[in-house]
């Protein structure tokens, strides 16, 4: 509905005419002075559409949707009543000098009170609405905008979890695990079962308990661990309370990233520091990891990680809860999760 | 007796191969390594017979390390990898193994292998590297420069010019000689990034900086670089055409 208030001119007109061409008709079986019932109409059209139009910014003006049509309603009777007092003034002011007109102008004012308290009342109501179907329609676009990136992820996620590589990897070690250490090797089948079921039950929360992440998160590393033997190493730093929540597949493609542009880019030991801390009314989560500034991939790609920032901006509408910093050989992602209850 | 390397870089696979190869009395394993540039140094060392060989790695991947071997040992391929590539690299392999590996099916590659060995077939590996086998554009150029392995990021590519069976990459760097052919390294770059603007030539668009009109039908592109390359009616066309003029 913007294009009813941005159409507004011709709102304005049509408004101008129809009163005009109405009070006209109305007036010639009043009064038989051609002059007298077209200066009337035309006052009485100037000043309904002003009216109407100023109702119409202070409806536009107002800060919130709640209660809107109230407000409209009364800015309609208090517009109606300007508008039928500009009017009564500006006409006796103009035509003063018949003193018919000015007998019969007062005899009408009733009517014309009347009149000018619906049309504005309907107008104005009318604008409010529309404004605020469109304030709905908006919302509800971004919210179907949210469900459908959320679902984007699970189902990126079912497809990475159930995809190749990482399956299809893990089964090769646990393979080799059974001939040459058996009992890894069912320490291996544990972690991967712990990570494979934690994956199909979880359901489309908006917000999971961070320790609930975390163990979803730990599993995965420590496959990775068995996997790359020594070489790679997972420092955890927790400074959270039990009821810290975060949209859940947030942390995974971060992680993913710091594991594949850490552990699959480079050789030698690999550290992921990993810091997560309530601070004030934000979880902030800090991933660092080490990278071959040679094996950088071109800029733009953004290490993948525009999917996140475009998730936060859905879920919170803002741009700034995603940081990264690359410094020397250490990529840093700074992940911050508004937190509702504290 | 033949020599054999190993190439992946999860020790954990390349123990499974290991104990997948102890019956076989008549292979040794001569070298374990972790990546691509490990490989390609400990295949010139040891110029091994059959080489396992994964294919996303650290520093140099799998094919990367092919293409600069000027004589390939035969390959079996050990790789997660999905089908997509692998029909491509299906033909030219000894062959190729999928993860998990089975015992059955490995055995089925070595046998095949040493059939082919005991008969002296030398199973063109090379020409594996003419076919596009990424999902994906490639966003870098692995070369050999004095022995050494060097990678030349796309963002770092000036231009590169065809000269016989080489190609001869420009780079802040300096220029680097690599056996391929134009076409070949056209098919691995993006194609949103690096046009074809010469039979001759192959440019990065961010490197343009003027077009002037040369002879006939032909036009000078002038580059940030300095360098002038020629561009015919058909690589216009090309430029036309992805810029939007």
């Amino acid at each position: 509905m913007r294009s009813f208030i941005n159409h507004i001119e011709w709102l304005l007109l049509v408004v101008f005419l129809v009163t005009g061409v109405a009070f006209a008709a109305v007036l010639q079986y009043y009064l038989n002075d051609w002059s007298l019932i077209v200066t009337d109409a035309v006052v009485s059209a100037v000043v309904t559409a002003a009216g109407v139009w100023g109702g119409i910014l202070i409806v536009k003006a107002y800060p919130t949707r709640v209660g809107i049509l109230i407000y409209s309603l009364l800015a309609g009777i208090a517009v109606g009543v300007v508008v039928w007092y500009a009017d009564k003034t500006f006409l006796k002011w103009w035509l003063g000098t018949d003193k018919d007109y000015i007998t019969w102008l007062h005899a009408s004012l009733l009517p014309r009170l009347v009149l000018a308290i619906l049309i504005n009342c309907w107008l104005i109501t009318l604008a409010a609405t529309g404004q605020r179907a469109f304030a709905l329609e908006e919302q509800f676009k971004n919210l179907s905008d949210v469900a459908t990136l959320h679902r984007e992820a699970e189902l990126f996620k079912l497809r990475q979890q159930l995809q190749p590589h990482f399956l299809y990897n893990s089964l090769n070690s646990i393979s080799a695990l059974i001939l040459i250490q058996p009992d890894k090797a069912q320490e291996m089948i544990g972690k991967l079962s712990d990570f494979l079921r934690n994956s199909v039950k979880r359901e489309a929360r908006d917000y999971i308990p961070v320790d609930e992440e975390l163990e979803y998160i730990e599993a995965y590393l420590a496959i990775e661990a068995v996997r790359f033997g020594d070489r790679l190493e997972v420092l955890y730093n927790k400074h959270f309370t039990d009821d810290s929540s975060i949209p859940p597949f947030l942390l995974q493609p971060i992680l993913e990233n710091a594991i594949k542009f850490g552990l699959y880019g480079r050789t030698g030991h690999v550290r992921i520091e990993m810091d997560i801390a309530l601070k004030k009314a934000y979880l902030i989560i800090i991933i660092t990891n080490p990278f071959d500034a040679q094996n950088r991939p071109p800029s733009g790609t953004g290490f993948g990680l525009e999917g996140i920032q475009r998730r936060l901006y859905l879920l919170y509408g803002r741009t700034d809860l995603l940081e990264t910093k690359q410094e020397e050989d250490f990529f840093t992602a700074i992940l911050k999760i508004p937190q509702n209850n504290v | 007796m033949y020599k054999v390397i190993l190439i992946d870089d999860e020790p954990l696979a390349r123990q499974l191969v290991h104990s997948l190869l102890q019956p076989y009395k008549e292979v040794t394993i001569v070298a374990e390594c972790s990546d691509g540039f490990e490989g390609f140094k400990a295949i010139q060392e040891h110029q091994p017979d059959l080489i396992f060989l994964d294919v996303q790695m650290p520093r140099v991947n799998g094919f990367e390390m092919l293409e600069l071997l000027d004589n390939p040992p035969s390959v079996i391929f050990t790789t997660a990898f999905d089908e997509y590539a692998l029909k491509a690299f299906e033909a030219h392999a000894v062959d190729y193994l999928l993860k998990p590996l089975t015992r059955e099916r490995f055995d089925k590659a070595v046998q095949k292998w040493l059939q082919q060995a005991a008969a002296k077939q030398q199973p063109q590996v090379q020409n594996l590297l003419q076919e596009k086998v990424y999902d994906g554009y490639q966003h870098r150029i692995v070369v050999k420069d004095n022995g050494m392995i060097r990678i030349i990021p796309a963002q770092d590519i000036h231009y590169i010019e065809a000269s016989d069976d080489y190609i001869k990459i420009f780079t802040k760097n300096g220029s680097f000689l690599k056996k391929s052919t134009l076409s070949q390294v056209e098919q691995s770059l993006d194609p949103k990034q690096f046009v074809r603007v010469h039979r001759s030539y192959l440019i990065p668009v961010g490197q343009l900086q003027r077009i002037e009109p040369y002879e006939k039908d032909s036009h000078i592109a002038l580059l940030h670089c300095g360098a002038k390359v020629t561009v015919s009616k058909n690589g216009m066309a090309k430029l036309k055409t992805l810029l939007g003029w």
